[in-house]
């Protein structure tokens, strides 16, 4: 299990590395000079000289990479042109609101989707089943902006039952919860008819297996037969997509965050793109890649603690 | 108080019916809230700010966004009267005076309070905060605005005098009254290394700075050290909403007081106006033009431009891209300014017999095809739809090309590379504050490869900017911006289109205050009287 997780965080440091050094190479092929959207329309040469230079725009590209990288070794990731303050700093800040909604719109994906994808594979061919397929096919193809305009219009906009904007007060948690249904309806949506046919469709086949029917022919507990025997094996690739769904919505959450004008890392990130803020542009693509790879790791290694079989083959 | 500008219902075609029925769809959503009447909430004043802000200082403001908050928090010396003209007024001082064409004399009202502590405003602060706009030190990024600038004399505990290198006639409106004009205590900056981000150390304003939550919100409160007439919230919340339609949906939410709208949406509104509301449209300073670099292989005669300058039916694209609602322009300064021109040399609906004549003569080969560069923004499009459709009637072929801010803003500068070469025509928008120079200083031959995408030259106009920066008679320079514009659209460079509106929502209970331009004035909204709400 050790030589498992080992050779998977020296993969994805090879991932992150390679991510970003493409996406630095990306934004500065955009064009759009930052120092003139930075300064704007008063700067004098000299200023622009020294923005420039602040911002290590006057050396060549390979060198900028190379000390972009070093800094982040050194846990350093620059400053932010504008304010001047450190981009660890304001990465930080925005973080946690974005962890927050994806966790919240996948945990209620999860919480939704697997009992729904269970029961659906339980009463099969059933009037439910069929409801809980025509339920699960629309929320996977209705896009999540729709669904939150939708969302903000009805629940905001006409009932007044949702707040429209912001992600609530610091330290009133009650607030916060409240700012966060929306977003996250919006969000998890979607994932709530992934993740339900997902696992039906893994229960189908996992419920025909020997093991299955000899549980049920020793008289267990239909819930002990569906808990510990099926599900237990069916949530396996669920596991896996939820690993690489939570690294998804890092970029989803983006459109939450623009409709509902909540503070965020997908909004920041996109606002540093629009003004060429390569600093804040580089540290919010590291910390999102760093954290996709996390989350795919973890989903490996559960994965891994789940079943057995691939512990034993090395995590192949 | 407010100016409302009058509106035309425009005609109904299908491009309008398609565009207007989606967003009626919204607002009739929006009307059928129950009519309830809004109060104030404790005592909060709830407004939209189109960006988060990053800096207060102002010496590193770099945004209107961040003007408007530092106008509330902060005194200058002099500041513009809230209205339909530019008239400005005492602030911090109780007498300003100008003595002659590079002196300035003023002296402060006694007893003016710096907040946590820093004691009474006196002239070393008008010293110390001018004079450190304009250290090279400092490095700050509006010091232009201060022109010439040279040091302020102090004369008294109170007074001083500002004294400049040479005239320069926008000094009050561009330089006193704008943002790098606000007062800051001299010891509270010292104590914190002479610079500020966010948080200033200091406010001598109704409000003072509360706190600031990035991509949220920067809370204001009622300055308790504040002597004059009391402030009328006891809190302002300013929410940073970039996106416009995002704070039009929050103030129907109830979450907003007052915020801006789209142009697309003053239609949508008057039809369905939220309760208790009221929509101000006022006309604003930022101007839109139709630029031709002057130096394009396909541009370079300019009975072409000029074929581009009278294919262009300006009225069209003022119907169609701002519902009518905008003012055309006759030049890059708007009505009320020094050096407005009453008419275009070309008319307003363009003479398509006459350009078609003009590319006759120059021998052109029909079709023209000419790429036009503009914002990927829905006003721009719509105006760039309907000029291609302009011109198309003259033989001239436009491939629209789209661009994101950052991406255009660049095209037409040598410092970002060749791209320059390939601008063609490109649809543009300046913001300008309340003196034409600042209109004209981005058209002079020193610009050509910065800011000035035509490449336009003209020794005239260049000697006539620098002549009106430094004349303080108005009759005179309002004579020569007038000339200095005719130059411009005789080169066939230009195709001025119109100046915009900006669109205010605001609550019945709320008086707003904005300067002749729209920019909201936070510290003067007041509640509104009862026969007023």
């Amino acid at each position: 299990m050790l030589q498992f997780i080992t050779r998977r965080l020296g993969i994805s440091l090879l991932i992150v590395v390679l991510a970003v050094s493409l996406m630095f190479g990306m934004i500065h092929m955009i064009p759009g000079d930052p120092t003139s959207v930075i300064l704007g329309p008063r700067a004098t040469p000299e200023l622009r000289a020294e923005m420039n230079e602040r911002m290590g725009l006057d050396k060549p590209i390979a060198v900028q990479l190379g000390r972009f990288l070093g800094k982040v070794a050194r846990g350093d990731l620059g400053e932010d042109p504008f304010s001047r303050r450190p981009v660890t700093e304001i990465v930080f800040e925005q973080l946690p609101f974005t962890l927050v909604l994806v966790f919240t719109a996948i945990g209620a994906a999860t919480l939704l989707g697997v009992p729904l994808g269970c029961f659906s594979a339980i009463h099969r061919d059933s009037w439910l089943d069929r409801a809980s397929a025509l339920m699960s096919v629309a929320f996977i193809a209705i896009p999540s902006f729709v669904v939150a305009l939708y969302a903000l219009l009805l629940f905001s906009v006409r009932w007044r039952w949702f707040p429209a904007i912001g992600a609530g007060e610091s330290g009133d948690l009650a607030d916060q919860a409240h700012h966060l249904v929306l977003p996250a309806l919006a969000l998890g949506l979607g994932w709530i008819g992934y993740i339900a046919r997902l696992v039906r469709s893994s229960m189908l086949e996992v419920m025909e297996e020997n093991h299955v029917r000899t549980a049920r022919a020793f008289g267990l507990p239909e819930r002990i037969v569906i808990g510990r025997y099926a599900l237990r094996i069916a949530i396996l690739p669920t596991v896996t997509i939820l690993g690489l769904g939570i690294g998804t919505m890092m970029s989803g959450a983006l459109f939450a965050e623009i409709v509902f004008s909540r503070p965020g890392i997908g909004k920041l990130l996109h606002e540093a793109v629009m003004t060429r803020n390569y600093p804040v542009v580089m540290g919010s693509v590291l910390v999102t890649t760093v954290f996709f790879v996390i989350s795919t790791l973890v989903s490996d290694i559960l994965n891994a603690i789940l079943d057995p079989r691939l512990r034993g083959a090395g995590g192949k | 108080m407010i100016k409302k500008s009058g509106f035309k219902v425009p005609f109904v075609n299908r491009r309008d019916f398609l565009k207007q029925s989606t967003l009626a769809s919204l607002g009739m959503v929006a009307a059928s809230l129950p009519a309830t009447a809004w109060s104030v909430d404790g005592d909060i004043l709830h407004i939209r700010n189109y960006v988060d802000i990053k800096s207060l200082d102002p010496a590193r403001m770099l945004s209107g966004g961040e003007g408007v908050i530092g106008n509330t928090i902060f005194l200058n010396l002099v500041q513009f009267r809230p209205g339909d003209s530019w008239n400005w007024d005492l602030d911090a001082a109780e007498h300003f005076e100008q003595l002659d064409e590079t002196h300035y004399a003023f002296r402060l009202r006694p007893g003016i309070q710096f907040t946590n502590g820093f004691g009474e405003m006196t002239s070393e602060d008008v010293k110390y905060s001018l004079e450190r706009i304009m250290d090279p030190a400092m490095k700050s990024p509006n010091a232009g605005d201060m022109g010439s600038l040279s040091h302020v004399e102090i004369t008294g505990r109170y007074s001083g005098v500002l004294v400049l290198h040479s005239p320069y006639a926008a000094f009050i409106p561009i330089g006193l009254c704008a943002m790098a004009g606000g007062i800051q205590s001299k010891k509270a900056l010292e104590s914190v290394g002479g610079q500020f981000a966010i948080e200033p150390p200091a406010c001598s304003g109704p409000y003072r700075f509360v706190s600031w939550q990035s991509q949220r919100k920067t809370v204001l409160e009622r300055n308790p050290d504040w002597s004059g007439q009391p402030a009328a919230f006891r809190e302002i919340h300013i929410h940073a909403l970039n996106d416009i339609k995002a704070a039009e949906l929050a103030y129907e939410a109830g979450e907003l007081d007052c915020t801006q709208t789209s142009i697309e949406s003053v239609e949508v509104f008057r039809r369905a106006m939220p309760p208790s509301s009221r929509l101000d449209v006022i006309s604003s300073l930022r101007y839109y033009w139709v630029g031709m670099n002057m130096e394009h292989p396909k541009l370079t005669d300019i009975r072409v431009r000029q074929a581009v300058q009278y294919g262009i039916d300006v009225e069209a694209v003022i119907e169609a891209a701002w519902f009518g609602l905008a003012t055309p322009a006759t030049g890059i300064i708007a009505p009320g300014l020094i050096g407005h021109r009453e008419k275009a040399d070309v008319p307003l609906a363009g003479d398509r017999d006459k350009a078609r004549r003009l590319l006759a003569d120059a021998g052109v080969e029909l079709p023209l095809k000419l790429t036009l560069s503009l914002p990927a923004q829905s006003l721009e499009m719509t105006a760039g739809q309907v000029i291609q459709w302009s011109l198309a009637k003259i033989g001239i072929e436009i491939d629209l090309d789209p661009q994101d801010n950052a991406t255009l803003i660049t095209m037409g500068m040598e410092s970002a590379g060749d791209r320059w070469m390939d601008v063609q025509l490109h649809l543009q928008n300046f913001f300008m504050l309340g003196d034409p120079y600042y209109a004209t200083e981005w058209f002079i031959s020193k610009q050509v490869g910065v800011w000035n995408w035509e490449r336009f030259r003209s020794e005239e106009f260049d000697n006539l900017h620098h002549i009106a920066m430094e004349l303080n008679d108005s009759a005179e320079r309002d004579k020569i911006y007038q000339r200095m514009q005719h130059l411009m659209e005789q080169t066939g460079c230009y195709r001025f289109l119109a100046h915009s509106v900006e669109s205010l929502l605001s609550r019945t209970w709320l008086q707003p205050a904005y300067r002749a331009d729209g920019f909201p004035m936070y510290r003067e909204f007041k509640l509104s009287g009862p026969d007023q709400a």
